[in-house]
């Protein structure tokens, strides 16, 4: 999503009478990806002294027959029993391997907007649906256990249907946690598939011709009309609701400002009141999205 | 005094037996907490002995130390974010349950003056332990977080006002800054923070510069949790003093590691938690000068914090039972006293000294680790640096190498921002590992956490 281009784009849209001019602003998360981080280092081949090299990571995007092997429970179902089928010791060097092979993301993509949130390290995921209807998933972590366990689940979930993602259950990735017994990895697993799953469905809410956000995150409209999400939680929520700001946006000029707010609010706390003539009564700041 | 010589008879039977096949004795004597001398050794009459340290003898006391995972033994080095726990304060708390638990202050029967006796013994033991002028000076609450968050509400909301400044350092735990921030919120106050200097200490220059009539309050931390440095308090107190400020001290890093005396410190303010000083987790103190506790609002309403409850209005009772609003953790509070009498007894100056070769150690073992990065002053640049090192590794993830220590070599470590963002920040970085010793910790320990770092960054680093 080109948010210059978007921007650029908007003023037209609103008419001067609402002081609502939004700008969607998006800084650039302080935590930007440097120090102490990885150097990127390409795609590697896995070509390590071991005489064990793990087999690539098969995807099911790669697969020409859509038959059961691209279902993404059975790809980690198989996933984890090649993890059980190695000792202990050799499964952080196998994740390693995989980190090794799985591409980065540029640094377009590296944004607070990407965030998975939850994880220790920083976790990027872009997830979009493609023009045959599948889901097609990328990810990058500064942290190369966490690239591993991206790769693992972007191999089973890339090219998979939106359904099919969602189908997916986390108890299904406790097999190929790497030690015994909950660590706080395992939640990035769990984060990175929620985020997968929170990106499907998205994708199926359009399809159906639904909003594709569930609610906004916080967000705060300034009385300069820009857009920010508040926290970098909701920095990391709000790329889905571009597409539906626009949305919204685009028939204020059929419907009028106050639809405009109305729209927003639906997927908001209620607003605070109702003038008599029914338009809302609400300071820009005060929206709570 | 009885408690003295009472606390001698439970002296830990360990430090009394002899190690199997030590033919010369090896006995150590350990200091009398009033003599406060250092050990000393009985000196070998044949062979020279290695002579046991202070974490030979003592983490025998420790059961949770002696572990194994896959074959590796457990390296704890994640004291930081919580101790362990000595035999006999389990032993306490597991007595007070199964035998005179009850609810303290107003019961009639005997357990509950039983329960009443120790609650409020453990309260003077605190008392003493920091050398307060008066037992009353001493809150307690559910941990140094939530001492913190009373301050801001009960003295903050209602002394604060807009225009007054708050001074904070960067380097403070979020546990000193977040509440700060609600009352910045509230009243309008503000918060200025001092930075670092090249050295990567607090720069009290620019402290002292920060301060002026405007200045209110002025929260630091006695140690820092990432950076090992400690701040001069009392300086600290003297200046803010002139200015007509108060002094907040968040001294969860020093209680456990060194003698503090609150006296002497002169802060208005001190807390710390029970759980990082060999005591449970569950209870943690507020010390505050008896004339600032006295004027101060009520924070957390309920039973025992008030004199008279009607329909309409109550009136509050004298500190701290003010600010001990409801049933307090009360087994808790008695383990605490139990763990202070072990620190005591072992003495917090010969603690103190122990962790001081410890740091020493641990950074020049650590700093010998190609592409190490250590976070903080060296220990030959400041009088004081903390037995722990915050630390990355060029090119590799401080998560992956705290996971591959665990996973392979049985070394806890602590990585991410230990709770000071504001810190990481400020030195540029996302997270570091860190890894925090403690008087059980041995210099073997050291050894082997040195051998598994470079093992683990080999290991991240081989597929270059």
């Amino acid at each position: 999503m080109d948010v210059s281009s978007l921007a650029a784009a908007l003023p037209s849209l609103v008419a001067p009478t609402m002081n609502l001019k939004p700008r969607l602003a998006f800084p650039l998360h302080p935590f930007s990806a440097r120090g102490g981080g990885a150097h990127p280092r390409g795609s590697v081949a896995v070509g390590c002294a071991h005489s064990n090299v793990p087999p690539p990571l098969r995807r099911a995007a790669d697969e020409e027959d859509q038959g059961e092997d691209a279902d993404p429970r059975l790809r980690l179902h198989r996933l984890a029993e090649e993890f059980r089928a190695v000792p202990e010791a050799g499964r952080a060097r196998r994740l390693l391997a995989y980190a090794a092979a799985l591409p980065r993301l540029g640094d377009a993509d590296r944004v607070a907007a990407n965030r998975v949130m939850g994880c220790v390290a920083q976790v990027w995921l872009v997830g979009r649906c493609d023009g045959a209807g599948r889901m097609r998933f990328a990810a990058d972590s500064d942290s190369e256990l966490s690239r591993g366990y991206c790769a693992c689940l972007i191999s089973a979930l890339d090219g998979a249907h939106p359904d099919e993602v969602l189908d997916v259950d986390p108890a299904d990735l406790a097999p190929l946690g790497v030690a015994a017994g909950t660590r706080s990895r395992a939640s990035t697993w769990h984060n990175v598939l929620v985020g997968m799953q929170k990106r499907a469905r998205a994708a199926i809410a359009v399809r159906e011709g639904r909003s594709p956000a569930g609610s906004f995150p916080s967000l705060v409209i300034g009385r300069d009309g820009t857009v920010r999400a508040q926290g970098s939680y909701a920095e990391a929520q709000i790329h889905p609701c571009i597409a539906m700001m626009q949305a919204i946006l685009y028939k204020r000029s059929y419907y009028g400002p106050t639809f405009v707010v109305r729209e927003i609010c639906k997927y908001s706390t209620p607003f605070r009141g109702l003038r008599k003539n029914g338009t809302p009564t609400l300071a820009i700041a005060d929206i709570a999205l | 005094m009885a408690t003295a010589a009472a606390s001698l008879r439970y002296f830990p039977s360990s430090l009394r037996k002899r190690s199997p096949g030590d033919a010369s004795g090896g006995l150590v004597k350990l200091s009398h907490r009033r003599a406060l001398s250092a050990a000393r050794v009985a000196a070998p009459s044949r062979e020279a002995e290695p002579v046991a340290s202070l974490g030979d003898l003592t983490r025998v006391e420790f059961p949770i130390l002696h572990q194994e995972f896959d074959g590796a033994k457990l390296v704890y080095f994640d004291n930081g974010a919580t101790s362990q726990k000595p035999n006999i304060v389990m032993k306490t708390l597991d007595e007070y349950y199964r035998s005179y638990n009850s609810n303290v202050h107003r019961g009639i029967h005997v357990l509950s003056a039983k329960a009443t006796e120790a609650y409020e013994g453990a309260r003077t033991k605190v008392a003493n332990f920091v050398n307060a002028a008066d037992s009353r000076e001493i809150v307690f609450t559910r941990n140094a977080t939530e001492a913190i968050n009373l301050v801001a509400y009960s003295w903050g909301l209602s002394n604060l006002k807009q225009g007054d400044e708050i001074v904070l350092t960067v380097a403070e735990h979020h546990s000193a800054i977040v509440p700060w921030q609600f009352v910045s919120q509230k009243t309008g106050a503000t918060l200025k923070y001092v930075g670092l200097t090249k050295e990567e200490v607090p720069d009290i220059e620019q402290f002292k510069g920060l301060l002026s009539n405007k200045t209110k309050i002025v929260v630091v931390h006695h140690v820092s949790n990432v950076l090992g440095s400690m701040l001069p308090i009392e300086d600290i107190v003297t200046w803010s003093n002139r200015v007509g400020a108060k002094v907040l001290v968040d001294a969860c890093q020093s209680v456990p590691h060194m003698p503090v005396d609150v006296q002497k410190l002169g802060a208005d303010f001190l807390v710390a938690s029970s759980h990082k000083m060999c005591g449970p987790t569950g209870v943690g103190f507020l010390h505050g000068k008896l004339d600032i506790l006295s004027s101060m609002e009520p924070f957390l309403g309920g039973g025992e914090m008030i004199a008279d409850v009607f329909q309409d209005k109550s009136t509050y009772a004298e500190p701290p039972s003010r600010f001990e609003a409801g049933t307090p953790a009360i087994g808790e509070a008695i383990g605490l006293g139990a763990a202070i009498d072990y620190l005591s007894q072992i003495g917090m100056q010969k603690i103190h000294e122990y962790e001081k070769e410890l740091a020493t150690y641990l950074y020049e073992s650590l700093i010998s680790v190609p592409n190490v990065r250590i976070y903080g002053p060296a220990p030959c640049k400041t009088d004081h640096r903390a037995p722990l090192c915050s630390f990355n590794v060029e090119n590799v993830h401080p998560t992956d190498i705290a996971e591959i220590l665990d996973l392979q070599h049985g070394v806890a470590i602590r990585s991410g921002h230990h709770c000071a963002q504001i810190l990481h920040r400020t030195l540029g970085i996302n997270a570091s590992a860190r890894a925090s010793l403690h008087f059980y910790n041995t210099k073997e320990e050291v050894d082997v956490f040195v051998h598994a770092l470079k093992s683990s960054i080999d290991f991240l680093t081989s597929e270059l």
